[in-house]
């Protein structure tokens, strides 16, 4: 927000940038907190935004060749009235389809511009028609643009800038952090004298290295969520103009429900888990699981010299499968720590559960998103115009849901499979599985946040707010969608839990994530038969995993439940007070 | 007489603010499959000078409130026209009509339910700034200021939110919003029904303070006839989609011209406990809005009905009951379905009430004269035969008058051009006064 020194006479509003000048101090020790705080890890932030840029990347790709696609697909309809007509029909569609997606940001950026083309153009056009035309001209403009970049070399100038600024960002990205595998490493040998180990963290076992890091990860991620929470308390205490808000209220009554903050803890556990898995584990993903027979690394042989061998060569050694056993809390013969023990090809079990906790957390976001937003947009807009709209929504949602989830499953993870189409290699059918949850999940949560948006849609908030004209997407962001997103997030949260079972049970029957990519469905699956024997671990760590994960999300969805209540939210009739 | 109504017509025409004509605004008529539209206005008549507050009175339900919204263009009238300032509202759209809402806005019944909770009560009442753009944001929020120490809040209040007022209090902030664009015309739905009766003074009082400051319009809806009759110049009184009577307060409220005027105002209790005045009992409840009776919509309920000739003195239970018989063959006539009809060809229990029955219920107790008794044995005759219309048919031979078969029209029925929706204003029937004071 801009400050604008106008003749503001007795103007009393303080804007955030002022009580902030005015009362330095507790914004200058958060701001100084924090910045020691990302410092520490700036690699890994660094990394988190690069990976972020590389989805980004990824989705804007597949706009930009969209015009293309659905021109050459439209030009080779009209294939029979030959090339000539075929070409003109790809040609044009491509650029309609082309400008439609550009009047997309053409109302973003309109808005930004200083001057309104077609008022200097006209001065006297009718104000909604001269919105149009400005979006029209904007468009223009992008698309004029676009071409520039395409067809000319100012296209590999952008490009070359845009490498750069990767490659900055790249090497920003490998920068060691704190809790770096380098910083604390937990890979040594014991030394041939005797006197201790070599190449682990001041000379520590292996064992005790590990716990380090990971209790030092563990330790950043609570300061690091502390410290965000201090934000918001120094934020609530000396700069927010209201002295109360609804959602302190909430947040108080979170603060005081125990099931709720267990819940809290175990997805924060979880979740740190699934953030820092590369580092978790007490050897590499790459090393131990992707490529045993690339990776080399030294050990204390039987003879008493320090000797070299593949992690794959040392996998075989290693086997948990009721014969031989690597139990949980032991070394193998190798000096290799292995927390939770190793699986039934010698693999660390540790390091494959922290990958798979990254897989289920990947696939229940993109599951829970992209339902979650499909259900909340759908049902704002079939609540609020109601009639038809709503008809068509409720007939959707009934046809999705008389398909059986199984079946379409099984269907498609199988022929996509079979094909080998491109989605399959994400995650080996990680991205596809949650793909195919997201379409089976939105009718259910549609259905379950229907009730409460046509609740707030007869607000009489929103008929005040139609009669001073406001806009109707406005009117949904504004004053139906943050009664939703209550309802949102506790189905989101115990939703969550029902993909990552969902998951491992499909991953289970085999027809979920395929080998190599890590998941726990898989992993009980593959130790199911040693479960009577010295073995057990395989299959019943990821299962206690899984149940605790699960749990959590529940509780914790029990508790945003009984925080945000709701019932005094829509009725108003039980109002908490404050300080009136 | 329709000289004089042109005439009063041309006098306050050049400050008319609000004209509506022939409003109509039906619901639920765009279902898939025909169905009978719920008229809750039809067909309504009146307008508002500028300055002047129009009281909307009537029954729950009377469609008081749906007027009131279709003013404002928060329904979509089926038919008529609402002229603000000349301009038929009804046919504006998009921009335009965006435009034009800046003058006309509505404070609602309940502020709990009419102010986001979410949302600060600086945010609440700077949206409408907001969605004009109204100057820049720091202006806005003076101005959000101002309009908080307009309505008696105070100014630091800007970040409080709804839920920490009193009930009054929010209603103030419901009114702060609606000034902040300097309408002309607002509608306030039961402004104050909903607050302690110490708080609808004080809201009340500030109402009448705003309109002499800023020469606001009100359409005054409440169903507290003591409150509407404080604040309005004139008062429309609706029952059933229709405005029965409308005229100045004063008059309208001394000396009621309507027959459903009068049974409405005798509702209010006398302050006085040694008053004897008459109470006029309306019976039962208002019709089924998407069923209205034919012709008068007050007759079914009226004390004061026109009779035949030949049955003016007969029994006012009687009467009752006889109304009663044709609302329940009405209704039986429409429920029928065609399960109901299979059911008695091949003779089985339906769920209606035989002839007998029905007849013992309404009449059994009553001295019923013998001409009315031969008649009600007709009646039975075709409902046993299981034909409604042909027995309500029978009824409405022997018992329908002109209250029945025609609708009434608007009467000029004082000096101050007050009407009244009633056929016995018509020179051959007494006047619905001498009538009242004949059958009680």
């Amino acid at each position: 927000m801009s400050i604008q020194n106008t003749q503001t006479g007795t103007e009393e509003t303080t804007t955030i940038q002022q009580k902030v000048l005015e009362n330095k101090r507790p914004a200058a020790i958060w701001a100084v907190g924090m910045l020691v705080l990302v410092g520490l890890e700036f690699g890994r932030i660094t990394g988190w935004v690069v990976t972020a840029g590389g989805v980004a990347a990824l989705i804007f790709d597949l706009f930009v060749s969209l015009p293309a696609i659905i021109g050459s697909n439209v030009g080779g309809v009209f294939g029979f009235a030959g090339d000539f007509v075929a070409t003109g029909v790809r040609l044009v569609t491509t650029v309609a389809v082309a400008l439609l997606l550009l009047a997309i940001p053409a109302g973003t950026v309109r808005r930004l511009l200083p001057v309104s083309p077609a008022k200097e153009l006209r001065p006297e056009m009718p104000v909604n028609i001269r919105l149009l035309v400005d979006r029209a001209i904007v468009t223009l403009g992008l698309f004029v643009a676009a071409l520039l970049i395409v067809l000319t070399p100012v296209g590999g100038a952008v490009d070359s800038i845009i490498a750069a600024i990767q490659s900055l960002f790249d090497s920003a990205a490998s920068v060691q952090t704190l809790t770096s595998r380098e910083t604390i490493p937990n890979q040594g040998y014991e030394s041939p004298s005797g006197s201790g180990w070599e190449g682990t963290f001041m000379g520590l076992s292996p064992a005790l290295a590990w716990a380090l890091r990971v209790t030092v990860i563990y330790l950043y991620a609570t300061l690091l969520v502390f410290w965000i929470w201090k934000g918001y308390t120094t934020y609530r205490q000396h700069y927010r103009e209201a002295d109360w808000t609804p959602l302190d209220d909430s947040i108080d009554r979170f603060r005081g429900h125990k099931w709720g903050l267990f819940g809290l803890a175990v997805v924060f556990a979880f979740l740190v888990l699934a953030i820092w898995a590369p580092v978790m584990g007490p050897t590499t993903i790459e090393a131990n699981h992707y490529e045993p027979y690339s990776n080399e690394f030294q050990y204390l042989g039987d003879s008493g010299d320090v000797q070299s061998t593949f992690h794959g060569t040392a996998n075989i050694q290693s086997r948990s499968n009721g014969d031989s056993n690597v139990g949980p809390m032991s070394y193998d013969d190798y000096g290799r720590w292995a927390p939770f023990g190793t699986n039934a090809d010698g693999k660390d079990l540790f390091t494959f559960l922290a990958f798979g906790a990254r897989t289920s957390l990947v696939i229940g976001l993109v599951t829970i998103g992209l339902s979650g937003m499909f259900a909340l947009i759908l049902a704002l807009v079939s609540s609020y115009y109601k009639g038809i709209i709503d008809l068509v929504a409720v007939m959707g949602s009934d046809t999705v849901q008389s398909i059986p989830a199984l079946l379409l499953i099984l269907m498609l993870m199988v022929t996509l499979r079979e094909f080998e189409h491109p989605i399959v290699g994400i995650y080996d059918g990680g991205i596809l599985l949650a793909f195919i949850l997201a379409f089976t999940y939105w009718p259910g949560l549609w259905r379950s946040i229907r009730g409460p948006t046509l609740q707030v849609s007869e607000s009489e908030w929103i008929d005040a707010a139609k009669s001073y004209g406001q806009k109707p997407s406005v009117i949904m962001r504004k004053h139906m969608a943050p009664y939703v997103l209550a309802y949102m997030l506790i189905y989101a949260s115990l939703i969550l839990g029902t993909i990552i079972i969902t998951t491992a049970a499909l991953s289970f029957l085999g027809i979920g994530i395929g080998a190599p990519t890590p998941e726990w469905g898989r992993m009980i699956e593959s130790g199911r038969g040693y479960i009577s024997t010295q073995s057990w671990h395989i299959s019943t760590i990821p299962g206690i995993m899984i149940v605790f994960v699960v749990i959590g999300f529940n509780a914790l969805g029990d508790a945003i439940r009984d925080a945000i209540d709701i019932e005094a939210d829509i009725s108003g009739e039980s109002a908490t007070g404050g300080a009136a | 007489m329709s000289q004089e109504i042109a005439h009063s017509e041309r006098q306050r025409d050049e400050d008319v603010l609000i004209q509506v004509r022939d409003l109509k605004t039906y619901y639920g008529s765009e279902q898939l499959i025909g169905g009978r539209p719920v008229k809750a206005v039809d067909g309504v008549n009146f307008e508002i000078s500028r300055g002047e507050t129009l009281g909307l009175v009537g029954e729950s339900g009377c469609g008081k409130t749906t007027l009131g919204r279709t003013l404002l263009q928060l329904e979509t009238p089926t038919a008529g026209e609402i002229r603000f300032d000349g301009t038929d509202i009804t046919t504006l759209r998009g921009y335009e009509l965006k435009e034009w809402r800046r003058n006309a806005q509505m404070v609602f019944q309940d502020p709990d339910s009419s102010l986001n909770q979410r949302m600060t009560v600086g945010e609440i009442v700077r949206e409408p700034l907001d969605v004009y753009e109204w100057k820049t944001p720091q202006q806005r929020r003076q101005r959000v200021r101002e309009l908080l120490d307009t309505v008696g809040l105070k100014r630091e209040h800007y970040y409080r939110y709804p839920h920490q007022f009193s009930g009054g209090q929010r209603q103030r902030v419901g009114i702060a919003r609606t000034l902040t664009l300097e309408p002309e015309f607002i509608v306030l739905d039961e402004p104050v029904s909903a607050l302690d009766v110490s708080v609808q003074a004080e809201v009340i009082n500030l109402l009448e303070r705003l309109q002499d400051e800023f020469g606001l319009t009100y359409l005054f809806i409440a169903h507290d006839l003591s409150v509407v009759r404080h604040i309005s110049d004139r008062v429309a009184v609706m029952y059933l989609g229709n405005i029965m009577e409308i005229g100045p307060t004063e008059e309208l409220f001394t000396d009621p011209a309507n027959p459903y005027t009068r049974s409405l105002l005798s509702a209010i209790p006398a302050p006085d406990p040694t008053s004897q005045k008459e109470r006029v009992h309306l019976r039962g409840t208002p019709p089924n809005p998407r069923y209205p009776p034919s012709g008068c919509p007050f007759r079914t309920r009226c004390p004061v009905r026109i009779r035949p000739e030949e049955y003016e003195q007969l029994d006012e239970e009687i009467w009752d009951s006889l109304n009663r018989l044709e609302e329940i063959l009405e209704e039986r006539r429409r429920s029928r379905g065609a399960v109901d009809r299979f059911r008695e060809k091949v003779g089985l229990d339906t769920r209606y009430a035989t002839a007998a029955e029905i007849r013992e219920e309404l009449f059994e107790p009553l001295a019923v004269p013998d001409q009315v008794e031969s008649v009600l044995d007709d009646v039975s005759a075709e409902i046993e035969a299981g034909d409604e219309m042909a027995a309500i048919e029978v009824l409405q031979a022997e018992f329908r008058t002109v209250c029945g078969s025609e609708k009434p029209s608007h009467h000029t029925v004082s000096d101050s051009g007050r009407t009244s929706y009633c056929h016995r204003h018509r020179d051959e029937h007494r006047d619905p006064k001498t009538a009242f004071e004949e059958r009680t």
